[in-house]
């Protein structure tokens, strides 16, 4: 019983509170060059991450958009990657 | 007047002393028509996240400089039918950097 009010408190919780944009709290900037920052909005598929997971500002998420598509044009990160089996 | 950044991708092929080669030749394209180059930034040979014209590997070079639409124009022709060019980005740079101009070339000729 208590169990499972916590459980509803927890997800109650986590609908009202609100993630931080990285960018916004640490005053990062997105540069297309930077692999490593990049690699962490793009999932294992290779597609860019939807901000309601990552949590980022519509303004930064539109400037990370745009840096990962131009990354892609230049070899950076993939399109699509592909499994082999 | 305007900043711009490029980045291309040379042959893995290519060695260490054609790269300079053909870095120098894209520089002089820029300065012979009133541009100025800010800095070349050679980044080696790197991965290709998806293989480019059979090629797995490729030499990164970043260029940065002052340009016009004319340079534009003559350096996309140029890369466009350059076939050791993998590939090639030309982008305005939002915070450039007011650097030394080509630091590692000074290096080489000590």
């Amino acid at each position: 019983m208590a169990k499972a009010s916590s459980k509803v408190k927890k997800k109650k919780e986590k609908r009202t509170t609100n993630k931080p944009c990285r960018f916004c709290a640490d005053k990062l900037s997105i540069n297309y060059k930077d692999e490593a920052l990049l690699r962490r909005f793009i999932t294992d598929r290779g597609k860019i991450t939807p901000r309601r997971i990552t949590g980022t500002c519509a303004r930064h998420q539109r400037a990370l958009a745009h840096a990962i598509k131009r990354a892609r044009s230049i070899a950076i990160l993939p399109f699509v990657k592909i499994y082999y089996r | 007047m305007r900043a711009y950044e490029c980045v291309y991708i040379l042959d893995p092929s290519l060695e260490e002393l054609a790269v300079k080669e053909k870095t120098e030749k894209f520089k002089e394209i820029v300065t012979s028509r009133g541009g100025t180059v800010r800095k070349v930034d050679l980044w080696g040979k790197r991965k290709l996240a998806y293989p480019i014209a059979k090629r797995f590997e490729g030499s990164y070079i970043l260029m940065s400089f002052d340009g016009d639409n004319e340079i534009l124009g003559e350096l996309n022709r140029v890369y466009r039918f350059d076939d050791m060019v993998l590939r090639h980005l030309i982008v305005i740079d939002d915070n450039p950097v007011t650097e030394q101009p080509a630091v590692s070339a000074g290096e080489n000729e000590e």
